[in-house]
């Protein structure tokens, strides 16, 4: 008996392919991702320079800098109550135009929402341009086209969050099992009827979810759009960089921190309760 | 049918279908794009009133030819008519209105978990509908009475503000049983309307087709793997297999030797449900 099972075995041994082998292809990866690294921190070759003898050079003033902020100035506080409640309201305002645009885009992105190709790859196309262009450029180039306040941070809050909840939700709906539709058909209905009807109240936990998401994002972004004149906090952020306020703007920085922890926290409890 | 539209409303509102009606498929083929024919030259003439199964394992086109009848699935080769339409030349807003006169429930139910039982109740009234009370959520007074009656007529009316997900099997069939009635429908095609639940339930939603067919007079055309269910409920059988009509006559009468031959094999315990 035990002849004939190590045999057996003996003879399954033989039937095992050969395993495949992967070291020369990792090797080959880890190779060209090192001679690409070292070209690119190679100034003679076209690289970017990295001076890290700078760190060491300037370290006495990084140190003095550091010691500033570390003893916050915390007379600027009443300074910053307006401009914060102004970066609050461009998150809020952003947040809810792009949460009432992307209802219908995200439907127009979406295959089962929206079956007829050429529309649906139209308005993703529309959007994969909207979100290439990162969110500074639109402030500075909005800023000089319809002047520095809050206007052109909430344009900009607007075109980022569209671009990121549409992306977000339309691929829920794509992945989604979307079998209902087929009796939405089946009853007669147009696709804008079993969209309204029957895909929103199937959708609404993703989309509550990224539009509290991109809230989050907006503060955080809103925070530095006044840098280049977009209204809010980053106004006076510029403005204390400029007099060399350090220890005024950790008390700034910290600001910032509570309240985006504040709202993160927020959000998460209200997605915790969605599901 | 579009000439006599009668209702109070303005667009897309149809008018109840009148009376049971026959379906007539005229050397229907199906080819799909992926190369496999799934119906090959099925010619059937079911009168009005019939209460019919269609019986076949799966893969025999079963599926395909009752989506046929709806215009789910638009054949490649022949003709289908189910009363006053011509299903299989229409497109859209003629093919909605057809499909609003045809009924059809499924395998998986298709209701939207999310959306209440009034909500998926409903969808049976797209066809009745125009399109911006169906976006403003405003059922009328005609359609929301009709949905009420349906629901009561299967027993899910106390249900009624319920979640569709937070119901069981078999009263998920039942709204969506309630869905296919709000169309006031002339014909109720079922897919397979068991094959999810459990014997009894599957015997009452049998009962359920067998009562709307008897008190309703509507013609039924429902799709079985179970021979015994075929046999207790129905009053003519379809025999299909690989896509080509293999057995036609009564269903209380056919025998074990006809379904081994629908089948193509011996018949197993796992051909009938049992009690």
């Amino acid at each position: 008996m035990t002849g004939a099972s190590s045999l057996a075995t003996a003879e399954r041994v033989a039937r095992i392919p050969a395993r495949p082998r992967t070291w020369p292809r990792t090797l080959g990866v880890v190779g060209v991702l090192a001679v690409l690294t070292a070209l690119t921190a190679t100034p003679a070759l076209g690289g970017v320079e990295i001076d890290l003898g700078a760190i060491a050079k300037n370290w006495t003033n990084g140190a003095d800098r550091i010691a500033q902020m570390l003893t916050p100035d915390l007379s600027v506080l009443p300074r910053t109550w307006q401009p914060l409640l102004e970066t609050l309201q461009m998150a809020v305002v952003g947040a809810a135009i792009s949460a009432a645009l992307a209802i219908p885009l995200s439907m127009w992105a979406a295959r089962p929402t929206n079956p007829r190709t050429p529309t649906r790859m139209a308005v993703r196309f529309v959007l994969n341009m909207i979100r290439a262009v990162p969110d500074l450029v639109y402030a500075t180039i909005l800023v000089a086209m319809v002047g520095v306040g809050a206007l052109p941070g909430v344009i900009t809050l607007v075109l980022f969050d569209v671009g990121i909840v549409v992306k977000l939700v339309s691929e829920a709906i794509d992945s989604a099992d979307s079998a209902y539709m087929e009796a939405g058909r089946a009853a007669g209905g147009t696709q804008t009827q079993i969209n309204r009807l029957t895909a929103l109240p199937q959708t609404w936990p993703a989309y509550v979810s990224q539009v509290l998401y991109s809230l989050e994002l907006n503060v955080r972004i809103s925070a530095i759009l006044g840098l280049v004149g977009a209204g809010g906090i980053g106004r006076l952020i510029d403005e204390m960089r400029g007099f060399y306020r350090y220890d005024a703007l950790s008390t700034i920085v910290l600001e910032i921190l509570i309240v985006v922890v504040f709202i993160e926290l927020a959000s998460n409890i209200l997605r915790k309760r969605l599901r | 049918m579009s000439e006599t539209i009668t209702g109070s409303e303005a667009g897309g509102v149809a008018p109840p279908a009148s009376g049971p009606w026959p379906i007539e498929l005229d050397d229907v083929t199906v080819r799909y794009p992926n190369g496999v024919v799934a119906l090959k030259n099925v010619s059937l003439s079911i009168a009005a009133g019939e209460m019919v199964a269609v019986v076949g394992l799966s893969g025999s086109g079963k599926s395909t030819m009752i989506r046929t009848v709806n215009g789910l699935v638009q054949p490649t080769g022949g003709r289908v008519t189910v009363g006053p339409h011509a299903v299989s030349e229409l497109r859209g807003r003629a093919l909605r209105e057809a499909r609003g006169d045809i009924g059809m429930i499924f395998q998986a139910f298709n209701l939207a978990d999310r959306a209440s039982v009034f909500h998926n109740a409903l969808v049976g009234r797209f066809a009745h509908m125009p399109t911006w009370r169906t976006m403003l959520g405003l059922a009328s007074a005609e359609d929301r009475d009709m949905v009420m009656r349906s629901l009561d007529s299967v027993g899910m009316l106390e249900k009624v503000w319920h979640r569709a997900g937070a119901l069981s099997g078999g009263q998920k069939q039942r709204v969506a049983i309630a869905r296919a009635l709000s169309q006031e429908p002339a014909v109720m095609l079922a897919d397979e309307p068991v094959a999810s639940l459990d014997p009894p339930t599957a015997h009452a939603v049998m009962a359920d087709l067998e009562d709307i067919n008897a008190s309703r007079g509507l013609t039924v055309l429902v799709n079985l793997h179970l021979m015994d269910l075929a046999r207790q409920y129905t009053t003519r059988m379809i025999g299909l297999r690989a896509g080509e009509v293999v057995f036609d006559g009564p269903a209380a009468t056919a025998t074990d030797a006809d379904f081994e031959a629908i089948y193509g094999r011996p018949v197993q315990a796992r051909d009938r449900l049992g009690e």
